[in-house]
């Protein structure tokens, strides 16, 4: 096997994992806060992804596009949590994934309804256009741009998890959310925001992956699977495992595509049953 | 409540599975006898033990492509591919279940999840089997030699739907006994409180997997059944969308009693239909309803019954009481 190729391979595979780890770091957040299994997170992507299609044929600007698709899904995403996802907090899990089945089922079809069927593409900014000599390799330039895009967006957030006092809420409602609205703290209005960062989220990765694989009303079947793997992966309760779990994955199905083309979708099942099998909490699990 | 068997009930799910090809399509009364037992068996995970399974698709799927391969290839007695669908479905189930079950909630339902887009993968991968996207075609449906009788062919839609029917009431009753067994019962106590079942002294992972072995041994047979009814078996069927549709059925019809799960199916199967004849875009208005179900009916079509029923009893005792 070439060792060019290999390398190409593994570039490849950092810059899809940023974006499984940009996807599954929403879903953790949700999943941290709210306790909900969100269905409707490749959806989101998807909705994400459409919205960065329209904003560039219409405004010709990728920058505008990413931030249209961040706020109007964030919104979107709020809106969901306060007229449906707020009513079963109560309920059995199975209501709650039934709830979001049925709106990632609606937001797929109302792509459908408003996009069309077929698939579209859009290519980079002229300024990302091209490839970098390695000397060994060539890198494209988007594929840099998608980590390095990702690896900010992660960092930002990051930052006002830890760093600041909205972070500091977020952190206490995931440990205990009785005691931090007893101390006065709008939980309510916590649980939508984190809804809508998580959506967020989903819709910066959706529109930061369409020049490499374009739009698709399916996009966000596959993605809400590869998003499970990676929180399942990233470890019980852990808010940043998810982050790891991803670019493991991203190079694992990079690396794969080399060797076994044909089963690279199937790898990243194979290798999740195996870790879990070695490690069943995950890999930052505390448990 | 749970589980009680009611007789009424038992003669009214006998008069529906009488009744249903009078007023409906062969075809549609078929799949809606397949469904129920789909579902009646998803039900034993989702009500019964509590484990939040996402992933029936994957037994079903698997059951239909291995029975369907053999129908489509060989020229086996009936018997056979069924059983080998069922096996199928049984073997997937204990792979998944033992590889799930160390999780909870919703890690557990993320996992099931993810087993079934698996599945979903080999499925349309392994071209040369499968069919991949297109299906799984040239299923037949092998005759039924019995002694003394002369050879019964399910060519006819009415003798494949009596085959059905008889294959629904014994996995019915199979699923309603294994409930109300000893058991039934211990699954049905380590969903209550798992800590303290194991307490006691048994081994619930153990009983889980069981009850996740025959949810999929049942659920691996329908799917054999159901590549005979189209005499194809479209890669759809294993796709993560339907294990969504059978979770729909079983809380649409209602967890509370083993009839619901079956109402249910037969509800599902009549809406999409008739939801597809509406507008292309029917699965907007399908997603539509799932939300409207989740958010204002949560115990099922059978907890409607069950209101009305009591509604009832009151105004009986009234009027009663005023004379």
């Amino acid at each position: 096997m070439n060792s060019s190729l290999i390398l190409a391979q593994l570039l490849n595979g950092i810059a899809i994992g940023m974006l499984y780890a940009l996807l599954a770091f929403g879903l953790s957040i949700i999943k941290g806060l709210l306790n909900i299994p969100n269905f409707a997170h490749g959806a989101l992507f998807a909705c994400g992804a459409y919205i960065l299609y329209s904003v560039v044929q219409g405004t010709g600007s990728f920058w505008l596009g990413i931030l249209a698709a961040a706020l109007a899904v964030g919104l979107l995403g709020m809106f969901i949590e306060r007229v449906a996802v707020r009513r079963v907090y109560g309920s059995a899990y199975l209501f709650q994934l039934l709830l979001l089945f049925g709106v990632a089922l609606m937001l797929q079809e109302v792509i459908i309804i408003i996009w069309g069927g077929v698939g579209k593409s859009v290519s980079p900014p002229a300024y990302l256009v091209g490839a970098f000599n390695l000397g060994v390799t060539i890198y494209p330039k988007y594929l840099l741009f998608t980590t390095l895009a990702s690896a900010v967006i992660i960092s930002g957030i990051w930052l006002i998890i830890e760093k600041t006092r909205y972070g500091a809420i977020i952190r206490a409602g995931i440990e205990k959310k009785e005691m931090v609205s007893a101390l006065g703290i709008n939980v309510d209005l916590l649980f939508t925001c984190a809804f809508g960062l998580g959506a967020g989220l989903a819709a910066m990765a959706g529109a930061l992956a369409v020049p490499l694989v374009g739009v698709t009303p399916s996009m966000g079947l596959d993605m809400l699977a590869i998003s499970f793997v990676v929180v399942v992966l990233g470890g019980l309760g852990s808010l940043y495992g998810a982050i790891l779990a991803g670019l493991i994955i991203g190079v694992i199905q990079s690396l794969a595509a080399l060797w076994f083309p044909a089963a690279s979708t199937v790898v990243i099942y194979v290798v999740m049953a195996l870790i879990l099998a070695v490690r069943p909490q995950g890999l930052l699990g505390e448990r | 409540m749970k589980g009680s068997f009611n007789r009424n009930a038992a003669l009214l799910l006998t008069a529906g599975v009488i009744v249903l090809p009078m007023v409906l399509p062969w075809n549609m009364a078929t799949e809606i006898l397949i469904y129920a037992i789909v579902a009646v068996a998803a039900n034993l995970l989702l009500g019964y033990s509590g484990l939040l399974s996402f992933g029936q698709a994957s037994f079903f799927g698997f059951g239909g492509y291995s029975a369907g391969y053999l129908l489509a290839h060989y020229h086996l007695p009936l018997i056979l591919p069924l059983l080998v669908g069922a096996l199928a479905g049984g073997f997937v189930a204990a792979v998944v279940g033992a590889l799930c079950i160390r999780r909870t909630g919703i890690y557990f339902i993320m996992l099931t999840f993810a087993f079934n887009q698996m599945f979903y993968y080999l499925a349309y991968q392994l071209r040369t089997v499968t069919g991949g996207e297109d299906g799984m075609t040239g299923i037949t449906r092998p005759a039924i030699h019995l002694p003394l009788l002369p050879e019964i062919s399910l060519n006819s839609d009415l003798n494949f739907y009596i085959l059905i029917a008889v294959i629904f009431a014994v996995c019915f009753a199979i699923m309603f006994r294994v409930v109300e067994s000893p058991f039934g019962k211990i699954v049905i106590a380590a969903r209550d409180n798992a800590r303290r079942a194991a307490s006691i002294g048994y081994n619930v992972q153990r009983a889980q997997i069981l009850m996740f072995v025959i949810s999929g041994t049942i659920t691996g047979l329908a799917g054999a059944i159901y590549s005979m009814l189209y005499w194809i078996m479209p890669i759809d069927s294993i796709h993560w969308l339907n294990s969504g549709n059978i979770v729909f059925m079983v809380l649409i019809g209602g967890t509370s009693s083993p009839f619901g799960p079956v109402l249910g199916a037969a509800i599902f199967i009549w809406l999409q239909d008739l939801l597809s004849i509406f507008w292309a875009r029917s699965l907007l208005l399908f997603g539509a309803v799932v939300v409207a179900v989740v958010l204002f009916l949560q115990g099922g079509v059978i907890e409607l019954f069950r209101r009305a029923a009591t509604y009832l009893q009151r105004r009986r005792a009234l009027v009663a009481e005023a004379r």
